[in-house]
Formats: structure tokens, C-alpha cells, sequence
């Protein structure tokens, strides 16, 4: 056990749990790094690359090497930083990238292959054979390098998400961030103080410093009190702020119930999307070590994190602990270990006239060299002056300054600018509304960081108008002298830059080397920074060692910067929590309910459910009953509801003028009384979308549109409105859902429709073919009818409110027995349009023109229209591809769409291409399938015999071309 | 009268409604809806709707026989508590002759929202369902907003009533995600 006395957790309740399968014990307060520190396990896992044993090196989210699978079972998570993790009860977690026990990895004999796998070996090396990329060399590549993996399984947990505002957004809850969230909430404004850690206080939980001569925890209680009594403050602990974005929105993770063995019915964790007026980034600085030779062993920690675990947790990996340091905060840490009964083996400070702090040797003017111990640190070489003694430790802290935590400053594209006087990179240019604070600007003595937090806020505030005034902050430490500037300590062994990539200065000098020299190819080069934790502890060591071996500054050498995510997020907690059937809306059809009661098979139809078909007792294939609908429409009457059709009410004095301008035909003509198909074009000229108009008055029209572009066509005619035409009086609404409309086709639709409509004259002098009206049906129920056609029946579409359209098809159908009324899915009505040859969704598919659906003439020449002039283009007035109708030679065989069209005996390639098949079906009425298609000359080679082909799979299949329109070619049903 | 039995938004002939903890959701299928649209250049005095002035953007107004929305430049939602069932948007043409009015009744699910408890768990139920500022969002505002990737108008009748208003298609989308938030919201607090 390595547990010392003090800190921060609850030792009146001991939580157990498990690692590799072993059981330990820790207390509420630890998370899993303090507690397997506190249980004396240093190795934590195996490095990406090499397979080297690591431990754990920071004590925050910046943690590089210990990244454990976290809990069991579908619940698995790979790659959760022990750093993070509260500990609970029961907890299980596992180490990650390794074969065999931990401790003797099979894998590690990449460690001794070590000089193959330099920088840009795998792009030089995996070159060739080219296939053997994908097939051999990535998967197995990847097997061996690598972090965790999925469980597999099904997130058995709930996600939410929710919207948040407030005047002030307060990151981080250090001293700066504390000091802000204070001065902006007496002052009344809505602030939201959001930390990524569960306690408040930040740095302060890890140091020893006093405020006002009191343990800083007494001060940071103080204001917890405080803040809950404040109303306009929301305090969001386990939250982690991991992006900034436009308009001053940014995104949050709460872990709601991260820290309990499940979350019962809570959500496991919730995305907020905060609007904040304005935010103060006080996110506090990471450290950075010092690369040495083998600098990597288990127990090899940055100081301020040792510091930390000792403070906080009351955690120390080894009795024996050394320190390397170029600055004074490292010293901080002997300081603070030795009060707490750690053996200081020796601060090893480069600086020639260090002096120690405390009771503890001091090795001035000297660097750690190497390093002993193969699952954990046994001892380091101090080197001065060329001379090496070994000290033997069990940990070792390292300091080479602190890097202010700039990243939310970043994700604008603002970049951070380097600051010699502090040796660090600064916040750039950054987020408009953001203002930063504390640490992360530079500013990381307590007293500057209090003071900068509260400064911040009254700043922000008085931006929105609003008067705060500083509070009384507490007296706090203020010394904060810039590190000595060394980067890393030259050797010949491996000096590790980037823990989690596994990355060493001996890459960067070979990037270097191969001239990959500016920031951007260096981190590529090496990935350098690549990995899950952004290289918090690496990049700008990486900077500072590429700019030593070309010779320019620091600043001159610049940065990457920084996207969101801060810290890795679940794809899960960005989805929301939409998963399965709910993983999008679902939109129901009014006669949903009555569909389902008579066993309907339904299809997605985009956000749509429709009934696809109507299967009967005996019929054991969907054929069977989509045949029998076809027949009994042509035969009989059958019923479909159509609501899914988009409908868009157009009122106004400009409404005929105005639908001029959007259809390619005339509308304006159009009587009172009377529908017309229309086709709308896009600005380039190509089909956009067809439907119906039906003029109700001079000033009220009601277009339809396909169930498909609903949306987008009002999305269309709105912009057309509102931008193109304002001078026109239009006012458009969807009635789309208002309507339940029910398609009425077949021969007796005439006589079905008689019995329902209240005294309304069908008759075809009264109500022909195109015809509309408002009339009552079922004992006065409101009710539009259309005399419409889309099966090439005899066919009328009827409109009842919504709510009735359920008890409409069931009475249409009680009331039509007789006359064989039977309900029809979408496979149906497919088959019906395809036999009458009317084209739908696959047909006008945006790389089709009204003239290659046959519809050329529909482009009115007498006016303008959107599109029409563009319709004239040379490319487009060459096309000769047509629609036409396309039947197999030998009945038996099948009609493919998506097949392209060859003439027989010419060479099948894109340059002898003819065509392609659109839409295809079995046809019951012809007794084979049928297809519908866009020929070259199509409409010269009716007779002619092609092929319809799919060279990829070598199937060929001769197809007689014919007229489109299977049934009825004449329209004599239709206005029969 | 028809003889037709019509059905509510969520399917069934009965209003769906349910509880959690302080807040009780219920399907409000005895709205009348109708869209008023000036026509160009017609001022909004004109409309003559009876102890009603049609508010500004975002503004809800009304009495407990007829209410209106604004939801968009010139344009309205005309409310009719119980006029489902009528011809609502003739009487509103009536009121406004000059005007574009459009019968809405059926193209909205509409669920009333009620807390028992205040505004604090209306709008911690809000806070995860929609993106709005509920510090600008007091009785007689209304929006239009998203929910569950679905165009909604939230209304807010009173500081412990709102209004979801939802194309009536997706009404057992939106229920769904109301009663999911609200239920985890009684069980473990907001």
C-alpha cells in the first residue's frame, strides 16, 4: 500500500473493485488512477506502438497511458482514461493492447524491433504489393497497434441531450473560473460554471497552498454554499465544455451517471448545447515533462501530478521518489511529498544555482540520463558535467513548465502565439464573446489566477451592460517564475515525446531529416499529437525540439491548433440518445391505425410509414398480394391512402401568376373547378418534380407534389415567395398533414364513391376527368374530391380531414364489398404507374429533363418559368434519351432496374451506352415484368430488341422496346 | 352530422394524457386551427376577431374562447378551443374576410403540458426537448422550434402551462420524446 495520510477522500467507506481481474480496495473521493497508485500498481498498460509497460503520467484529462476498457459486458468502454474515473463500487476495468498478461506482452517484441518502426515507416515500407494494403498489412497493423475494443454489443444505456443559455459560461472551476462564476453571479447575471471534474476547486484540491492562512478547501466549501443559494447559478460538475462554436455556442458532456455501476433510469450522460452570451475560459494549464532517455517506465509521472495524487488523494506511486525540474513548481512537489513522509531521493534541477526549498538533496546543474526498471522505475542516472551516479526511486516527477490550456481559445481557428517571456504558448486571436483566464492565459500563480477570473467576468458583464464588482478574493500564493528553457535531454537512447503515439525525439530528428519540417507535416510525418489525447503533453515539446534542430525560435516554428473535441466524446452522447426506432421521427399515415387492424405490411418511405401491401390468409408471398391488388383495381375499385403527398394551400391575388413562375405549364389558365398536372423545373433546366394544381377560387390553389420532395418543394416555393417574387401577394401553408387523402381507382370508383358523397352529381358531364370540388361526404363531413389519376383508371382522389381517415377507408371498403373495394399498398400503386407509364421518384431522379420524359412540350414557350430558359440549352436539347416502355423478349425473364441499355453485338462501356432501366415490376395485366427506361432515340426504335446489361455481374437480358404506357395508351379509362 | 368516428393524433379515439410527478401531458384533440395570412398590403387591424389582437413575432395572445399566435410576418395561427370539430376556418374567414385563412385543425398534434409544481419542472422539461431561451420565454410567447428533428410550435399559455404543437404525422414521435424526458425527469430529477 501507498497511501498516505490527509487528502480528499471519504476513508470511513471503502469501495472495491477490480483490475486485470484482481481485487483492490479505495474510498469515495479516488478515482481508478489514485486508487491503483494508492494499491501500489504503477503499470497501467502497454504503449500503442511498441508495447511498452506505462503507468499513469498526469492526474487529469491530459492523461496519455493509462487508458483502461472500463466495466464489463456490453457496457464495456475502451479507452477511458483512469485519470478520470470515479471510483464506485464494484468498478471493473481492464488494461488494453496487450497479448498475454500485462505484464509479459507478447507483443512487446515490437519494443525490440523498435528501429524498423521509425517515423514513416509504414508509409515507406507497406508500399507494396499494392492489395496486400487492405487485405493484409492494415489488419494486421492494426491488431498489433492499437487501443481497445468495442464491446460489440448494443449500448444497453440511455443519452440525452438539452439547450442551455445564459448571460456567462464559466469553463473550468479552478481558482480563475470560481473567482468568475462568483463576481458574475452576485452580480445577477445567469452564469452556468461547468468542470470536467466532480469536485470543485480544480488545482486548488492539489495543492497545499493556504488562502487567507486556511487550507484552500475551506474557502472553495465557502463558495459552494454560496452557489447554492444563488438561483441565476447553474453548477455543472462532471461536465466537460469540448467545443466551441459559432455564435457563442458550446458544447457539454455531462456525465450524469459515469460514476455509478449503472444509471438506472437516469441517462448516462447528456449532450448540452449552451448558448452563452459570453464565456470566460479558465481552463487551467497542463503540465510538460522533459523527454530523457527511457523516460517512459511506469512511475515516471509529470511532478505536478505526483503532487497531486499526494495532496488530493493521498496517493504515491513509490516511497522513494525523485523529482526533475527546470522551474520552481517542481520543487513545489518535493516540498510537498516530504511533508507527507515521502523519501525525496533528489530534486534534479538543470538550473546551475538551484538551491533546495526544503529538507531534500538538491542535484544542481544536472539532467536525468536514464532510467532502470522494466514494469516500473527502479532507478535514474543523474548526470552532471558527464559524470552519471544512479539514485535509486520508485517514481519519478517531472516539470518542464506548465502549457496553458488554449484549446476552446482554438477551435475558431485561433492561433496560439508564443510567449517567450513566459516560455508558453498564449491564447491567439480568439472566440468572439470568450475571454480567457486564469492559467490558460498565462496567469497561473493563485493569486494572478483569482484575480484574472474575476476580472474576466466583471469585463464580460459590463459587454452585456450589466455592473459587477470584484469580490473580496483571498490573499494566495503569486509566484510563478518562467521554466529554465530545456526541451529535452540529448542521448542516445529513446526519449519519448508523445506517450500515447508512441513518438520520440529521435522521430522528430528524423522528420526533420527528411525535411517534414514545418508543424503541420511533422505531426503528420510522426503523428505526433495524433491521438486520442491531442498531444496535451507533447506538442509543444515536439515544437520546441523541431525548432532546436532547425535553428529558428519557438515562434517561428508556430503551432498546430486545436478542434473539438477537448477531450474524447461518445458517439453515443452526440447522437442524443436516438437509437432504434426512434433513431429519426416517423411520420404515420391517418389510416395508419385502420392499416395495421387489417395486418398491412408497411414499408419506410423516407420519415413515412406506408402500407406496402395487404397480405390475405393463404397468400404466402408478397407477389401473391400485391397481384391481386393490382387486379382488383383494374377490375374493380381500389383504395390507397395518398396523404403522404405533399399539399401546399396557395392563396392570394398573384397566386395563378405567381404559379406560373414555378410550374413549367401554364397554371394561371387554369378554371376554377379543374386540376392540372404540372412539372416543376430546376433553375438548370432539369426536372424538379411533378404533382397536381387544383384551383379551388380565382384566389386559392392547392399543388401537390411527390411524397419524397414535399418538403423541399415548399422549401422551394417559400423562397420563391419571400426572396425571388415579394412583390407578389402569395401565402403558401402546408396542409399536407391536415388532409387524409384516400386515392379512389377502378373501374367502379364512380359507383364507391356514389354512396359515400352527400348528393354531389359524379356524373362526367357534372364532374369530368380533372375536375375538383369542395362537397360533403358521410352525413356532411367537409371533403375535397379530385378526379385524378395515377393507376390510368377511372380514379378520384378524396380529401376528409384527418382525423376521419381512418373511418373513411374502413367505410369505403364496408360500403364497396360488393363491388370488390380493396385496399392497395405502395407496391401496387408502383405496379399501376408503371403499367400506365407515369413516372415517379426514380424517374425524376434530377438527371432527367422534361423532354426526356416525354413531356417536352409541357414547357410552356409562351411564358417564363423557373428553369425554362435553361431548358434550351444546346447539351440539354440534344439529349435523345426518352422514356419508353421495355418488355422481355422471353416473358420469364427479369426486367432489372439500375441495368444499362446496350444495342445487341455493340461493346458494352460507358461510350456505348443507351440507356438505363428506371423503374421495373411483374406486371399481372402483361404476364412478365415490365420496365420503364430512358433510351437514346428511344422514341424511333419502338420494336427494336436491346440489352439490358449489368457487365459487372455479366447478366444480359433482351428487352423488346415499346410505348411506356402498358395500359390504356389511348386515356380512355381515365375518362370513362 | 357524420357518422364517422374520428381518431386523435396518437390513434386512438380517446385522448392519450399521462403523468410524471408534477407534470401532466394531454393530447388536446378539440383545438380548432386555422392559419390567417394577410393578404398584400392588408393591415393587421383589419382582421375583426372578437376580443382578440393579433400579437407580434413570437407572441401569443388570447382568451379562453379564442387565442392566436404569430408565426411569421403577417401570418398567424388562429386558436378555437372546442372548434374542432366545426368549420373553424370558415368562422375565422368570416372574422376576416380579406384575408388567406387555411384549416390547420388536423395538420397539428397538440399537446397541452401542465406542471402542478410551478414553472421549474416545465421548464427543466423544456431544457431538454428544445433550444430556447427560457428567460424570454414567459406567458403569451410562442415559438417555432425543433424537437426531435420535427418543426414544433411551443406555446406558452402560462407560467405552468405550454402547448407543443407538432405535425400531427409525427404526433407519436414527439410524444414519445416528451414522456421519455418527463418520466426520467420524475424518476431522477431534473
Amino acid at each position: 500500500m501507498t497511501r498516505l495520510a490527509g487528502g480528499l477522500i471519504d476513508r470511513s467507506r471503502v469501495l472495491n473493485f477490480t483490475f486485470n481481474g484482481r481485487s483492490y480496495a479505495g474510498h469515495p473521493g479516488d478515482t481508478l488512477a489514485s486508487a491503483l497508485l494508492a494499491n501500489g500498481v504503477r503499470l497501467m498498460g502497454r504503449s500503442f506502438k511498441y508495447h511498452r509497460p506505462r503507468g499513469v503520467v498526469a492526474a487529469g484529462s491530459e492523461e496519455p497511458n493509462a487508458l483502461v476498457t472500463l466495466r464489463d459486458g456490453a457496457r464495456a468502454e475502451p479507452n477511458t482514461r483512469a485519470t478520470g474515473v470515479e471510483l464506485f463500487e464494484g468498478l471493473t476495468a481492464r488494461s488494453q493492447n496487450h497479448v498475454g498478461p500485462l505484464g509479459f506482452d507478447m507483443l512487446a517484441v515490437n519494443d525490440l524491433l523498435s528501429p524498423f518502426f521509425a517515423a514513416g515507416f509504414y508509409y515507406k515500407t507497406f508500399m507494396w504489393p499494392r492489395a496486400f494494403w487492405e487485405k493484409l498489412y492494415e489488419p494486421a497493423i492494426r491488431r498489433a497497434a492499437g487501443l481497445g475494443a468495442l464491446s460489440m454489443q448494443a449500448d444497453p444505456d440511455a443519452y440525452e441531450k438539452g439547450f442551455l443559455h445564459c448571460d456567462l459560461l464559466v469553463i473550468g472551476a479552478g481558482p480563475a473560473g470560481l473567482a468568475a462564476a462568483l463576481t458574475a453571479a452576485r452580480a445577477g447575471a445567469r452564469v452556468i460554471l461547468a468542470d470536467e471534474d466532480f469536485r470543485l476547486g480544480g488545482r486548488l484540491l492539489a495543492e497545499s497552498h493556504l488562502l487567507n492562512e486556511a487550507p484552500a478547501r475551506q474557502w472553495v466549501a465557502g463558495l459552494e454554499a454560496e452557489f447554492a443559494s444563488l438561483p441565476n447559478l447553474r453548477v455543472m460538475r462532471r461536465t466537460t465544455v469540448w467545443g466551441a462554436f459559432d455564435h457563442g455556442v458550446y458544447g457539454a458532456v455531462e456525465r450524469v451517471s459515469d460514476h455509478l455501476p449503472t444509471p438506472g433510469e437516469a441517462p448516462r450522460q447528456t449532450l448540452w448545447r449552451i448558448t452563452a452570451k459570453r464565456a470566460v475560459l479558465a481552463a487551467g494549464a497542463t503540465e510538460r515533462h522533459i523527454p530523457f532517455a527511457m523516460n517512459d517506465r511506469p512511475g515516471i509521472m509529470l511532478a505536478g501530478a505526483l503532487r497531486a495524487y499526494a495532496n488530493r488523494w493521498a496517493a504515491c506511486p513509490a516511497k522513494r521518489v525523485a523529482i526533475f525540474t527546470n522551474n520552481d513548481d517542481g520543487h513545489r512537489t518535493a516540498l510537498d511529498l516530504a511533508a507527507k513522509g515521502v523519501e525525496i531521493a533528489g530534486v534534479i534541477d538543470p538550473r546551475p544555482d538551484a538551491k533546495p526549498l526544503g529538507p531534500y538533496p538538491v542535484y544542481a546543474g544536472s539532467v536525468v540520463t536514464d532510467t532502470r526498471g522494466r514494469l516500473g522505475l527502479s532507478a535514474i542516472a543523474v548526470t552532471r558535467e558527464g559524470q552519471t551516479q544512479w539514485l535509486d526511486a520508485g517514481a519519478l516527477g517531472v516539470s518542464g513548465g506548465w502549457n496553458p490550456n488554449v484549446h476552446l481559445a482554438s477551435h475558431q481557428r485561433g492561433r496560439p502565439v508564443w510567449d517567450d517571456a513566459q516560455q508558453a504558448f498564449l491564447p491567439g486571436a480568439g472566440i468572439p464573446g470568450q475571454i480567457v483566464a486564469g492559467a490558460a492565459a498565462g496567469k497561473g500563480s493563485t493569486h494572478a489566477a483569482l484575480h484574472s477570473g474575476a476580472e474576466a467576468a466583471r469585463a464580460a458583464l459590463q459587454d452585456l451592460g450589466l455592473t459587477a464588482h470584484l469580490p473580496d478574493l483571498p490573499r494566495a500564493e503569486d509566484g510563478a517564475a518562467p521554466p529554465h528553457p530545456i526541451w529535452h535531454v540529448p542521448g542516445k537512447k529513446r526519449a519519448w515525446v508523445d506517450f500515447q503515439n508512441d513518438v520520440t525525439v529521435k522521430d522528430i530528428k528524423l522528420a526533420h531529416q527528411e525535411n517534414l519540417r514545418p508543424v503541420e507535416h511533422l505531426k503528420r510525418w510522426t503523428t505526433l499529437g495524433m491521438a486520442t489525447d491531442q498531444g496535451k503533453t507533447a506538442n509543444v515539446t515536439a515544437i520546441a525540439v523541431m525548432a532546436e534542430l532547425t535553428g529558428q525560435s519557438i515562434a517561428q516554428t508556430g503551432t498546430t491548433i486545436y478542434r473539438p473535441p477537448y477531450t474524447p466524446v461518445s458517439l453515443a452522447v452526440l447522437g442524443g440518445g436516438d437509437t432504434g426506432a426512434h433513431f429519426r421521427p416517423r411520420r404515420l399515415t391517418p389510416s395508419h391505425s385502420w392499416a395495421k387492424a387489417q395486418g398491412a405490411v408497411f414499408v419506410e418511405v423516407g420519415p413515412w410509414l406506408r402500407a406496402q401491401y395487404f397480405p390475405r390468409p393463404g397468400e404466402t408471398h408478397w407477389r401473391q398480394a400485391v397481384d391481386r391488388e393490382v387486379l382488383a383495381t383494374r377490375a374493380g375499385v381500389g383504395l390507397c391512402d395518398v396523404t403522404t403527398l405533399g399539399k401546399v394551400d396557395v392563396q392570394g391575388a398573384d397566386a395563378g401568376i405567381f404559379l406560373d413562375r414555378l410550374y413549367a405549364n401554364a397554371m394561371a389558365s387554369l378554371k376554377v373547378g379543374m386540376v392540372r398536372y404540372g412539372l416543376m423545373l430546376r433553375e438548370d433546366g432539369h426536372a424538379y418534380d411533378d404533382g397536381t394544381c387544383a384551383r379551388l377560387a380565382e384566389d386559392h390553389y392547392i399543388v401537390t407534389t411527390t411524397t419524397a420532395q414535399a418538403g423541399p418543394v415548399y422549401r422551394h416555393m417559400e423562397f420563391a415567395r419571400q426572396c425571388l417574387w415579394p412583390e407578389l401577394d402569395v401565402q403558401l401553408i402546408s396542409t399536407t398533414d391536415a388532409w387524409a387523402q384516400v386515392s379512389v381507382a377502378g373501374p367502379h370508383a364512380r359507383k364507391l364513391l356514389e354512396r359515400v358523397v352527400d348528393g354531389f352529381d359524379l356524373s362526367n358531364a357534372a364532374f369530368p376527368f380533372m375536375g375538383c370540388a369542395a362537397l360533403t361526404v358521410c352525413g356532411g363531413l367537409r371533403a375535397r374530391l379530385f378526379r385524378i389519376s395515377f393507376s390510368g383508371e377511372l380514379a378520384y382522389e378524396l380529401a376528409v380531414p384527418a382525423r376521419y381517415g381512418a373511418a373513411l377507408m374502413a367505410r369505403l371498403v364496408e360500403v364497396g364489398k360488393d363491388l370488390g373495394a380493396t385496399p392497395y399498398g405502395t407496391e401496387a400503386l408502383g405496379v399501376l404507374r408503371i403499367e400506365k407509364g407515369h413516372a415517379a421518384g426514380n424517374e425524376l431522379n434530377g438527371q432527367t429533363t422534361a423532354q426526356m420524359l416525354g413531356m417536352g412540350r409541357m414547357v410552356s414557350a409562351k411564358k417564363d418559368a423557373i428553369g425554362t430558359v435553361m431548358t434550351r440549352r444546346e447539351g440539354l436539347m440534344a439529349e435523345t434519351r426518352v422514356l419508353v416502355g421495355l418488355q422481355p423478349v422471353d416473358a420469364a425473364q427479369p426486367v432489372t432496374a439500375g441495368a444499362h441499355l446496350f444495342t445487341e453485338g455493340a461493346a458494352q462501356g460507358t461510350a456505348t451506352d443507351q440507356g438505363w432501366i428506371s423503374s421495373a415490376c411483374y406486371s399481372p395485366h402483361l404476364g412478365s415484368m415490365i420496365g420503364l427506361g430512358f433510351l437514346a432515340d428511344g422514341a424511333a426504335r419502338m420494336g427494336e430488341v436491346i440489352l439490358a446489361a449489368n457487365p459487372l455481374q455479366r447478366q444480359e437480358v433482351r428487352l423488346r422496346v415499346t410505348s411506356p404506357h402498358f395500359i390504356d395508351p389511348e386515356g380512355g379509362r381515365l375518362r370513362d | 352530422m357524420t357518422d364517422l368516428t374520428p381518431i386523435c393524433a396518437l390513434g386512438a379515439e380517446a385522448p392519450q394524457q399521462a403523468r410524471f410527478g408534477a407534470l401532466h401531458l394531454a393530447e388536446n384533440p378539440g383545438l380548432g386551427l386555422a392559419s390567417l395570412a394577410l393578404r398584400r398590403g392588408q393591415s393587421a387591424a383589419e382582421p375583426a376577431l372578437p376580443d382578440l389582437v393579433l400579437p407580434g413575432p413570437g407572441g401569443w395572445a388570447g382568451t379562453a374562447g379564442l387565442a392566436a399566435f404569430w408565426t411569421g410576418p403577417d401570418m398567424w395561427m388562429i386558436e378555437g378551443p372546442g372548434q374542432a370539430e366545426a368549420d373553424f376556418a370558415a368562422q375565422v374567414k368570416a372574422w376576416a374576410p380579406g384575408a388567406s385563412v387555411t384549416e390547420q385543425t388536423d395538420a397539428w398534434a397538440v399537446i397541452e403540458i401542465a406542471s402542478s409544481a410551478g414553472a421549474a419542472p416545465l421548464e427543466a422539461l423544456l431544457a431538454r426537448l428544445v433550444n430556447i431561451d427560457l428567460a424570454g420565454f414567459g406567458p403569451g410567447r410562442a415559438m417555432r422550434t425543433g424537437l426531435e428533428h420535427l418543426s414544433v410550435f411551443v406555446i406558452r399559455r402560462a407560467e405552468d402551462r405550454v402547448a407543443v404543437l407538432a405535425m400531427r404525422s409525427a404526433a407519436e414521435t414527439v410524444w414519445h420524446a416528451l414522456t421519455t424526458v418527463a418520466r426520467r425527469q420524475e424518476r431522477g430529477g431534473p
